[in-house]
């Protein structure tokens, strides 16, 4: 599955704040998106989901336009988004959100990423089953937030700082795990991170954006021989 | 004799309160939309039950198709009023504004379509009464003792345990979350609206067999109801029910104690000492959003 953005302009009401982002992203690709806070990679997810309105230019996957189809749409195409922030129900426990998301997002025969998955792949979740999630760590709940992205059949998955709030062997192993879960299933994933050496690890493409401009777009080995802190 | 009686009468008219305060609640957790007109679909149901019976339907028949009306007509406020006005960003004052709006136009459908009057159930059994060691129950009363318990533990249970009900209280919770993770919120909140305007029409039908249907009067059960809500903790089903009948009790038995017109200055009272001491409910919910 490919995952191309033609000159995305994209904002809140009438402001733009991307300018013109073009990516291209491939199958089981990571790709690594850096830059400043406010610098416009929120936006630019929102944008590929659904979550406000491409101003101007194209999004395509596998080159069937999809900037004017509805969130519904590009969910069912298998774009899945980890929102910043509190990706959980807090009121539901571990279970009933992962039963209840898998109950939606998954079909009996041919889902990807089921509900024994999500506890197979992240054991420490199998654990918390029956906790409250608006009860649990910080970093407890952004394992969970992980695993109901995941629920489904992803082919792209966008992922909004996921290591925040854990620690560091976890940040490894959830890096590993993302990298793992690309490779075996073919499915794509933009990574913003701040933690940048982490995801520079498992990163196939790193993109750097600043003030709603792409100011580095390039592989990982070219992103190896430079200064990366010098384009924030 | 005559306390317990009171306070018999009490715990009955504050069960009915409480499927209105309960159902009121259930959707205003959800969506955060102060929906006036659920004082106009507890009338609408109402009197269409009384002309069912009128033209002969079996009365169990036409309460049945009240809250099989009330469900519609609740899917369809939310759909067709709600949803729209939500879609063009309308403020919370604007969607209570527009509910008053619908309020004021199903009233008055009532009026055209059914009558505008005062009027009673013409069923036989209504003044009939069940006598427990001096204490009396008519049976209109047992009715709306019986149906209230079973209502509010089953939407309990529902809420609870139930996939939908689990779902509900996602979306609740975490609206945005349930939107990209396909819970679909929208049909959600048609739901919602669907089941609490079904449970309201239950109170709408057994206090007017109970007593009589007045076309103009149920804002004033609904102000009742929702200050129930909130004393008893805006979220918490079971708050707004034990609130009801706490309030209905003391308005009951006041009448014991002071002039009647002190009444509802002693619910007002009750809500005072409530919102000043115990901000945060009879039961701290976990049922909520954040407004
Ligand atoms: N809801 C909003 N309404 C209006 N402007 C917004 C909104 N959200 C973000 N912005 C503006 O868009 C710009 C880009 O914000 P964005 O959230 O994309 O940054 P970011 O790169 O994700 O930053 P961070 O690292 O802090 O998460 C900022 O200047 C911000 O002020
Ligand atoms: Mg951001």
């Amino acid at each position: 599955m490919t995952l191309e953005a033609r000159n995305l302009v994209a904002g809140y009401g009438d402001k733009s704040i991307l300018d013109k982002v073009s990516f291209t992203l491939n199958d089981g690709e990571i790709l690594a998106f850096f830059g400043h806070n406010g610098a416009g990679k929120s936006t630019t997810l929102k944008a590929v989901i659904g979550l406000i309105p491409v101003q101007e230019g194209e999004l395509l996957l596998d080159g069937e336009r999809i900037d004017k189809l509805p969130i519904a749409a590009r969910l069912d195409r298998g774009i899945k988004l980890l929102p910043e922030g509190r990706g959980i129900f807090p009121d539901l426990s571990v279970k009933d959100s992962i039963d209840i998301v898998a109950q939606r997002n998954c079909t009996p025969g041919g889902s990807k990423i089921k509900k024994d998955d999500v506890y197979e792949l992240l054991p420490n979740l199998a654990r918390l089953r029956n906790s409250i999630a608006g009860e649990m760590s910080g970093g407890q709940q952004q394992i969970l937030a992980f695993a109901l992205a995941l629920l489904g059949s992803p082919r792209c998955i966008l992922l909004e700082e996921p290591s925040v709030g854990l620690q560091p062997d976890l940040v490894e192993d959830l890096f590993g795990k993302i990298r793992e879960i690309c490779a075996r299933l073919g499915v794509s994933a933009i990574l913003i991170e701040h933690k940048i050496a982490s995801a520079m690890a498992i990163a196939d493409h790193v993109m750097i954006i600043n003030s709603g401009r792409l100011v580095f777009n390039g592989s990982k080995a070219e992103a190896e021989t430079i200064n990366l802190w010098s384009y924030f | 004799m005559l306390y317990l009686q009171l306070f018999i009468d009490g715990v009955v008219s504050g069960c009915a309160i409480g499927l209105v305060s309960v159902s009121f609640s259930y959707f205003y957790a959800t969506t955060g939309t102060f929906h006036v007109a659920h004082a106009g679909i507890y009338t609408f149901s109402a009197y269409f039950a009384w002309w069912l019976v009128g033209v002969g339907v079996p009365f169990f028949g036409a309460l049945a198709l009240a809250v099989a009306l009330g469900g519609v007509a609740g899917y369809l406020t939310q759909r067709l009023l709600y949803e729209r006005l939500a879609r063009n960003t309308a403020s919370p004052l604007v969607m209570m504004i527009a509910s008053i709006g619908l309020l004021t136009v199903l009233q008055n459908v009532v009026a055209i379509l059914f009558t505008p009057n005062i009027v009673q159930f013409d069923l036989t059994w209504r003044l009939s009464h069940l006598s427990l060691g001096g204490i009396s129950l008519s049976y209109p009363q047992a009715l709306i003792l019986v149906s209230s318990l079973v209502i509010v533990t089953a939407l309990i249970l529902f809420s609870r345990h139930s996939a939908l009900g689990k779902r509900i209280r996602a979306v609740t919770s975490n609206p945005d979350l349930a939107e990209i993770t396909r819970l679909a919120p929208k049909q959600v909140f048609a739901i919602v609206l669907a089941i609490s305007s079904a449970i309201v029409a239950v109170p709408g039908v057994l206090i007017g067999v109970d007593q009589a249907l007045q076309p103009y009067t149920s804002l004033l059960v609904l102000l009742t109801a929702v200050i129930a809500m909130i004393a008893g903790g805006i979220g918490s089903l079971r708050g707004a029910f034990c609130m009801s009948i706490l309030l209905a009790v003391v308005q009951s038995m006041s009448v014991a104690f002071m002039p009647g017109r002190w009444s509802v200055a002693a619910v007002f009272g009750i809500f005072i000492v409530f919102i000043l001491f115990r901000p945060e409910g009879l039961f701290r919910s976990r049922f909520s959003r954040a407004f």
